[in-house]
């Protein structure tokens, strides 16, 4: 869980795409999944999202963002399965609809999702800033919001561990919880993580402020973002991607 | 370079004053250590001559500083910053960015160092504190002492013509503490950056500092050469600040003889004098 978020280097085709490409195919995957309404082209939207994680050799963080996702998705597609009360019924209370629009679901929720961590996990997170101020024309305070939190996330999980661990030094046992359990004894820790994370927060805007964010505009990254050949491609497959969508 | 006179600052919504009537002047390329317990303003002291109060942290502030001729309050911190590099206490919260290269590029960017000029001035910093060979790693493979390092360098990059550090040795072990101490010496000497370092081992401070302050509860008790400072051996015990074991030889050996022995700060004058006191 640590390093799901944490960009693995690389020199991939998908490595070496535009930062905004990466963001554009990772934003129309997304609106296909929702578009569609056809489970064959969402197993092949999912298709070629584990396609892309394994071109950008991530192959296993793609396939442990997978197993997460499983977990969240078997729990949704309960629910729809036993909400879902049209069609006809197959066993019990559960009808074919309730088991097609679950599988949907189900399956929209991984496509979606998948994409948005594997941006992550091939595009350093300053490149993405620097790209959306430089190519995007967004506001540096809005793309530096994003990084930051982003940036933060390792360093939450970490905080969080380490207060766990003076937690179980003083008898919580932590380990022998599960489930609903484990929760309950989690949920009181917030309060000091959400204490140290706010005075942490204010130290890095104060480090950020005496080395010039207030000076930083559009042309202040050292690093350049030209779209090049390949990311041309990426545009038209990602329009070619869109059209599919809307006509199957 | 730096004046400070008659200093107070309360923080808003706090009633006891962290600053009291601070006098302090460092010159062009001084070397200047502040010393004392917890809680005595050293940190407030640093923050105030970088400028982050009172224009971060606000709250009720009287007197003046100037740095290079500018006064604190009326310029901008961005003017200060360009003078004065900070490396704060908790090294953690003051690393923006996730990898070391970007974290170097970030305050040169904002700057607007020339795009010629970034690529040295990178391998520069990275080579002066000795991590040239992590500047592509990412910051949260790094050791604390690492992270300690990238933090150096990356205010360092900027060139500031001051240096603050806040307790930089917190949590490194004694090599690397020294490491850092001599890093700060040869930024002072082949540089001719003004350094001030808060630091709670004092034999560190003997060692490389030329200006010695010694605080407690927001004043500075007593503050000149470092020499002179350790005259007063005694007092400084009374505020908890351990004196280095050869100062506190001499000291003895000054009481028990009835003599009159300078303070020693070194094993060398130390040696000698004990060395003289058995002929």
């Amino acid at each position: 869980m640590n390093n799901l978020f944490q960009y693995v280097p690389g020199n991939s085709l998908i490595h070496r795409l535009n930062p905004v490409s990466k963001l554009l195919l990772t934003v129309v995957i997304c609106i296909a999944a929702f578009i569609t309404d056809h489970i064959a082209v969402l197993l092949a939207l999912l298709a070629l999202d584990v396609l892309i994680g394994v071109t950008a050799g991530i192959a296993g963080r793609t396939w442990s963002i997978l197993r997460g996702l499983l977990k969240i998705a078997a729990f949704l597609f309960l629910l729809q399965v036993l909400l879902i009360r049209g069609g006809t019924p197959v066993f019990w209370i559960i009808t074919d609809l309730g088991l097609l629009n679950a599988a949907k679901v189900v399956l929209r929720l991984t496509v979606v999702c998948l994409p948005l961590a594997l941006v992550l996990a091939v595009t350093r997170i300053s490149d993405l800033t620097n790209a959306l101020v430089q190519v995007l024309h967004v506001p540096y305070r809005y793309a530096f919001t994003l990084a930051t939190a982003i940036r933060f996330i390792p360093q939450f999980l970490e905080e969080m561990s380490g207060i766990m661990e003076a937690q179980t030094a003083r008898g919580v046992a932590f380990d022998q919880a599960r489930g609903l359990k484990k929760f309950s004894m989690i949920l009181p820790l917030c309060a000091p993580l959400l204490i140290s994370s706010v005075r942490r927060t204010d130290q890095t805007a104060v480090a950020a402020e005496v080395r010039g964010f207030a000076l930083r505009t559009r042309a202040s990254a050292y690093k350049r973002y030209p779209f090049t050949r390949v990311d041309n491609a990426a545009v038209v497959f990602c329009a070619a991607l869109l059209a599919a969508a809307i006509l199957i | 370079m730096i004046k400070v006179q008659d200093v107070s600052f309360t923080y808003k919504d706090e009633t006891h004053p962290a600053l009291e009537g601070i006098n302090l002047e460092v010159p062009e390329g001084g070397f200047l250590g502040i010393i004392g317990p917890a809680g005595a303003g050293k940190t407030t002291l640093a923050r105030a001559v970088a400028g982050i109060i009172p224009h971060h942290y606000t709250g009720d502030f009287y007197g003046s500083i100037t740095v290079n001729g500018l006064d604190t309050v009326d310029s901008s911190l961005i003017d200060l910053s360009r003078l004065v590099g900070i490396v704060f206490q908790d090294v953690e919260s003051q690393i923006i960015s996730p990898m070391v290269e970007d974290e170097l590029l970030y305050g040169l960017e904002n700057f607007g160092v020339p795009r010629e000029e970034i690529p040295e001035r990178m391998e520069d910093a990275l080579r002066r504190v000795g991590i040239p060979e992590l500047r592509d790693r990412s910051i949260s493979s790094l050791s604390g002492g690492q992270r300690q390092k990238v933090a150096i360098a990356s205010v360092i990059a900027l060139k500031p013509r001051v240096l603050v550090m806040d307790e930089p040795t917190g949590e490194l072990d004694p090599r690397s503490s020294r490491q850092v101490f001599s890093l700060l010496k040869s930024l002072n000497e082949d540089l001719g950056i003004t350094v001030i370092v808060i630091e709670q081992k004092i034999m560190l401070l003997c060692e490389f500092a030329r200006q010695l302050a010694v605080m407690n509860e927001g004043k500075i008790v007593r503050a000149g050469h470092t020499r002179e400072v350790l005259v007063h051996a005694e007092e400084l015990e009374a505020l908890g600040v351990n004196c280095p074991r050869v100062t506190t030889l001499s000291r003895l050996l000054a009481v028990k003889t009835g003599l009159e022995l300078p303070p020693c700060v070194d094993l060398d004058t130390a040696e000698r004098m004990v060395r003289g006191l058995m002929i």
